[in-house]
């Protein structure tokens, strides 16, 4: 039988997953990744990863799971598949476990579970706050194991630019370039699954990684996919803000005690361990009695700006809130939270054992992304797959905290073995694909890295990126205004018209980060109107995306996924009916219990 | 404070054999600057203090909350991450240079894949079966789990190889971090079971013999990760090996 | 990438050889050398009597070679090749571990070229016999006093700073307290070293006895 010939682009946890899964099944892997796989974005998520394991005594269930993720995620997730993540879920932490995972421990030697926002049980494994570091780790060392058989090929220091789609649009490969000696290569494949992440550049200051720019996604929908819900946008209630990113204030150090709140007399200025209790507005206590500091990210976020904006009662000295875990005892602080309290002493300063942190949200995922079928990952490109952040699939309108590394490596182990089973039913591999194919896409790509190596202008594509960021924090995050949106879709069309008058600085031909940084802004653009567009279309407040002009939730007009196409250099916004078969949609609200 | 102004000194290579020249860049203060946000400062405008026109800098970066290990270089000589270096904290200039035992690839950039190459080596995984469900993973104890979580923090930056002064071009030493690692996963219960081979490989050429305990690694890890213990405990490890292998045959 | 598995431990074996051969027998040899040589602080007779007995033990020459010139040698060179392995940075890097690593090497050059200064003078040029007169005689000069007197120091550093090593090395030190207490206890071993072999020194150079009084 022949050899099926697999491309995966993004080695973080979705892509590492899909990769054991393929070279499991004896295929090997084409690895990409623009930064070495152990150095990917993964690594940044703390808390931890859900699984109802129900190891609590708390009769938590997948099915309980699966209604939080649904309920959690405002009924805009298709049902089916969210449910066999959940089902999936333990068996996917004790897999973990079997790799090597330094999982928190009872004293009995089980797996410790904290709770996280949006559910009521202890569902959150986590090996202290550095869970998502953990967990790449775990499948880098498999991954480097499948390497040492030679059953994986890695490119790292590689970027994707795009698919080779042959005469009849199936993906036979991709096209992608070395940051090292700039070299523009096609690589022919039967099936790609991608794995590219976040879009948190396209924010400007998120709390994601540099590499988070969309740009495969991006890519990618210019050659044909389909890009579903890209206007939801999830913004984590508590980061740190800072110059050059957000750092995140993992949602752990409210399950493991931590309270949100400000001076009740708006502009206290004394020192926050001055202010006795009864002068603190614990807002998320007293606003959501049930749930309390552990609502939904999209909950808590609308509460801190309503404090902060509305109320006008944020921290002295910049929008802020306080984050408060100094009444936990330090050696839990230190067994369950240390990663992150480094952060904020390393970045800030004080020492979060002792006074309360100051916090505010800021841009962190995207629950939208590459359209993909309901069992297959696959997108509306045969032969492209997806999985992870860059696919919109497991959590609807809004995310729970948790569910993204469950979801990763969940679409991860299905992409993989899908992508050999379409491999190995096609009818003709790549190598039957004209040379031709090849050498047209890579041309294409060649040329317009030409033709940002020769454009003239006063451009400069550090300040582009820096309005872009601004314009789309302004206006397409927490609270969304249409006549905002509309601005920002101006303001996207003057930048990207600024774009073509981009001088590089750096015309080499050797680890030109302008270059390739450039190229990647051009794709964050596009995707930046894909989430204009979508968020000014839908006229009504669903899990994270928020119009005052349009409060409530709409059912009877909006139940449905946003899907986004590309033709000919216009966006185009089509619908396509949820599936809510197995929990009926029911009004949102976290005041009391579901 | 109006214009406070920041001066970095940066010291660049386009290419790995073109001559080192310094350049010097002028930037506006901003509070809670930190080393990543002068080098996008300087991309912004790559104009040196003598009004040269130069290019962008070349650096590497990803996460910026000092976890992925990507930005490792050296400030004012420290070898530490840029990210968390923090302007405020520095003595100026600030001078910015490449980890100097690696290969360069361009500024500050250089090439740390055998960091990669020698956890191949020494084979730090966990040899699962398959993915497939097998059910539970072995039970631990807490306190395992708490000596073994610090290690497993290690994000491969190379500071700890480039402090070294046993990581140079006479030896292959793979340095304190590749035996943490050895460490950490020959204390796991599954990957106890294979113990010996991964202290076998660590006895080889730059192997943890190579080691003169100048224990400079721990002092400049950005995680604290205990190295000087690590290796201790893996000089124990690989000593109790070679003699049970040399006596009896087997470990 | 070659298999980890089978790989050549040549450079392990004498790695920890060289470190082994540092305790034992160097510093083995260090404590008895020293111990002897205490006999002049009792009288000149009674270090005669010792030395005469040592310079006539059966299989001298043999046991002196495999014991004590071998292993100094080899010590001594490979310690010069682990030398030139590595790359000191303490300008820049001034810490207290950083500061016993390079200060282990210059001792270790230092007592190197004073062992083969001190084998050459009083072992091959008396032909194998000295006597309290001999030594004192010696350290009538002061430049000699001033040569001894660095030898013993530089050795007795090496020595304690290669004790807490070798506890390093050999695993027997693994948790920063059990090293700590390894680093007090090689202090402990250099000083009391450079303690006696400085009183020795002071003995022949003073003819101070001052354990005569057991007489």
């Amino acid at each position: 039988m022949r050899q099926p010939k697999i491309i995966i682009v993004g080695g973080g946890l979705a892509g590492l997953m899909a990769t054991i899964r393929v070279a499991e099944l004896g295929v090997p892997v084409d690895l990409f990744s623009i930064v070495p796989v152990k150095r990917s974005h993964s690594v940044c998520a703390q808390g931890g990863i859900n699984a109802a394991k129900n190891l609590k005594g708390e009769g938590d269930s997948p099915w309980i799971h699966f209604d939080d993720t649904v309920y959690g995620g405002d009924f805009l997730a298709n049902q089916g598949l969210v449910k066999n993540m959940c089902e999936a879920a333990p068996a996917i932490i004790d897999l973990l476990d079997r790799m090597g995972v330094m999982f928190n421990r009872t004293p009995e030697g089980l797996l410790d579970f904290r709770r996280f926002g949006g559910t009521l049980h202890h569902r959150t494994a986590f090996a202290g706050a550095t869970t998502g570091q953990q967990l790449l780790y775990a499948l880098d060392e498999q991954v480097r194991r499948h390497e040492s058989i030679d059953r994986v090929n890695k490119f790292e220091g590689w970027t994707f630019l795009s698919a080779v789609l042959d005469d009849a649009g199936i993906a036979r490969g991709i096209c992608a370039m070395n940051l090292r000696t700039m070299d523009v290569r096609t690589f022919p494949a039967d099936a790609v699954i991608f794995c590219t992440g976040g879009i948190g550049a396209i924010f400007g200051r998120s709390t994601n990684s540099v590499v988070c720019t969309g740009s495969a996604q991006s890519a990618l929908f210019q050659q044909g996919a389909w890009y579903a819900n890209g206007e939801f946008i999830q913004v984590h209630p508590t980061a740190i803000p800072g110059e050059d990113k957000c750092r995140l204030m993992s949602e752990s150090a409210r399950g493991e005690g931590g309270r949100v709140w400000v001076p009740k007399q708006p502009g206290d200025t004394r020192h926050a361990k001055d202010i006795p209790q009864n002068e603190r507005f614990y807002f998320l206590e007293e606003w959501y009695p049930k749930y309390g500091n552990l609502v939904p990210r999209d909950v808590a976020t609308r509460a801190i700006h309503k404090v902060v904006f509305e109320l006008k009662m944020g921290l002295p000295g910049g929008p802020a809130v306080y984050l408060d875990v100094s009444h936990i005892p330090r050696e839990v602080l230190n067994r369950k939270l240390e990663g992150i309290l480094e952060i904020y002493e390393k970045f800030v300063g004080p020492d979060p054992r002792e006074e309360p942190m100051k916090v505010f949200p800021a841009m962190h995922y995207t629950m939208g992304g590459l359209w993909v079928d309901n069992e297959q990952q696959a997108t509306s490109i045969p032969g492209v797959f997806a999985a992870g952040e860059c696919e919109y699939q497991y959590h609807g309108a809004n995310r729970l905290g948790a569910n993204s590394l469950v979801s990763c490596i969940y679409g991860g182990m299905i992409a993989g073995p899908s992508a050999v089973r379409y491999a190995r039913n096609l009818e003709k591999g790549c190598e039957s694909t004209s040379a031709e194919v090849f050498e047209r896409e890579r041309a294409r790509q060649q040329d317009i890295t030409d033709g940002l190596l020769h454009q003239q202008g006063t451009e400069n594509p550090i300040t582009i990126w820096r309005e872009l960021g601004e314009v789309m924090t302004e206006n397409c995050t927490v609270i969304r205004y249409n006549a905002n949106i509309k601005k920002t879709v101006g303001k996207l069309a003057e930048l990207s018209e600024r774009y073509k008058k981009i001088n590089l600085q750096d015309r080499t031909q050797w680890s030109n980060q302008t270059l390739n940084f450039t190229r990647e802004l051009g794709n964050m653009l596009v995707l930046a109107q894909v989430i204009a567009l979508g968020a000014l279309e839908r006229n009504e407040t669903r899990g994270a995306h928020y119009k005052p002009e349009f409060p409530e939730r709409d059912d009877a007009n909006w139940l449905k996924t946003t899907l986004a196409r590309y033709n000919l250099g216009k966006i185009c916004l089509e619908y396509q009916p949820v599936d809510t078969s197995l929990i009926p949609p029911r009004e949102r609200k976290y005041t009391a219990a579901s | 404070m109006p214009d406070k102004k920041i001066i970095v000194r940066v010291k660049r290579r386009q290419r790995p054999d073109e001559p080192v020249r310094w350049e010097e860049f002028e930037l506006r203060y901003r509070p809670h600057m930190n080393v990543i946000t002068c080098l996008r400062d300087i991309a912004e405008r790559p104009i040196t203090r003598d009004g040269r026109e130069s290019s962008p800098v070349s650096y590497e970066a990803n996460c910026l909350e000092e976890v992925c290990g990507a930005c490792a270089m050296l400030i004012n000589g420290q070898p530490r991450q840029a990210c968390s270096a923090l302007v405020d904290n520095l003595e100026q200039p600030i001078r910015l240079e490449p980890l100097s035992k690696f290969p360069l690839v361009r500024d500050l950039v250089v090439d740390r894949s055998k960091m990669f190459e020698d956890l191949k080596r020494t084979h730090c995984w966990i040899p699962i079966d398959g993915t497939y469900d097998l059910g539970e993973g072995p039970r631990m104890s807490p306190a395992t789990q708490e000596t073994g979580y610090p290690l497993a923090r290690c994000i491969s930056c190379g500071n700890c190889l480039e402090i070294c002064p046993k990581v140079n071009e006479h030896t292959q030493f793979v340095g304190a971090a590749i035996v943490s690692q050895v460490r950490l996963f020959n204390m796991h219960p599954t990957g106890k079971l294979h113990a010996g081979e991964r202290l076998d490989a660590l006895m080889g050429p730059g192997g943890i013999q190579d080691c003169d305990n100048s224990q400079n690694c721990v002092k400049v890890c950005p995680k604290g990760i205990p190295l000087t213990e690590s290796i201790a405990a893996v000089n124990g490890q690989v000593i109790r090996h070679a003699l049970k292998t040399w006596f009896t045959g087997r470990d | 990438m070659a298999s980890a598995v089978g790989v050549t431990r040549t450079s392990f074996f004498l790695d920890k050889l060289q470190s082994l051969s540092g305790i034992v027998p160097i510093g083995a040899y260090l404590a008895e050398h020293f111990f002897e040589n205490s006999y002049a602080l009792v009288s000149p007779g009674k270090y005669n009597y010792i030395a005469s007995k040592l310079e006539t033990v059966p299989w001298r020459l043999p046991i002196e070679f495999l014991l004590i010139w071998l292993p100094i040698l080899f010590h001594g060179c490979y310690g010069i090749y682990i030398w030139w392995n590595g790359k000191a940075n303490v300008i820049g890097h001034p810490w207290m571990a950083n500061w016993l690593y390079v200060l282990q090497r210059w001792t270790g050059i230092i007592v190197f070229a004073f062992i083969g200064y001190h084998v050459w003078t009083v072992r091959f040029l008396s032909h194998g016999k000295t006597t309290y007169t001999d030594i004192a005689h010696y350290m009538a000069n002061p430049w000699i006093v001033a040569i001894y007197a660095i030898g013993i120091l530089a050795a007795s550093f090496h020595l304690g700073n290669g004790v807490w090593n070798f506890a390093c090395k050999w695993g027997f030190a693994v948790t920063p307290e059990s090293q700590r207490a390894a680093g007090w206890f090689g202090a402990l071993v250099a000083v009391v070293f450079a303690v006696i072999g400085l009183a020795i020194i002071a003995g022949f150079r003073f003819h101070w006895t001052p354990f005569d009084t057991y007489l």
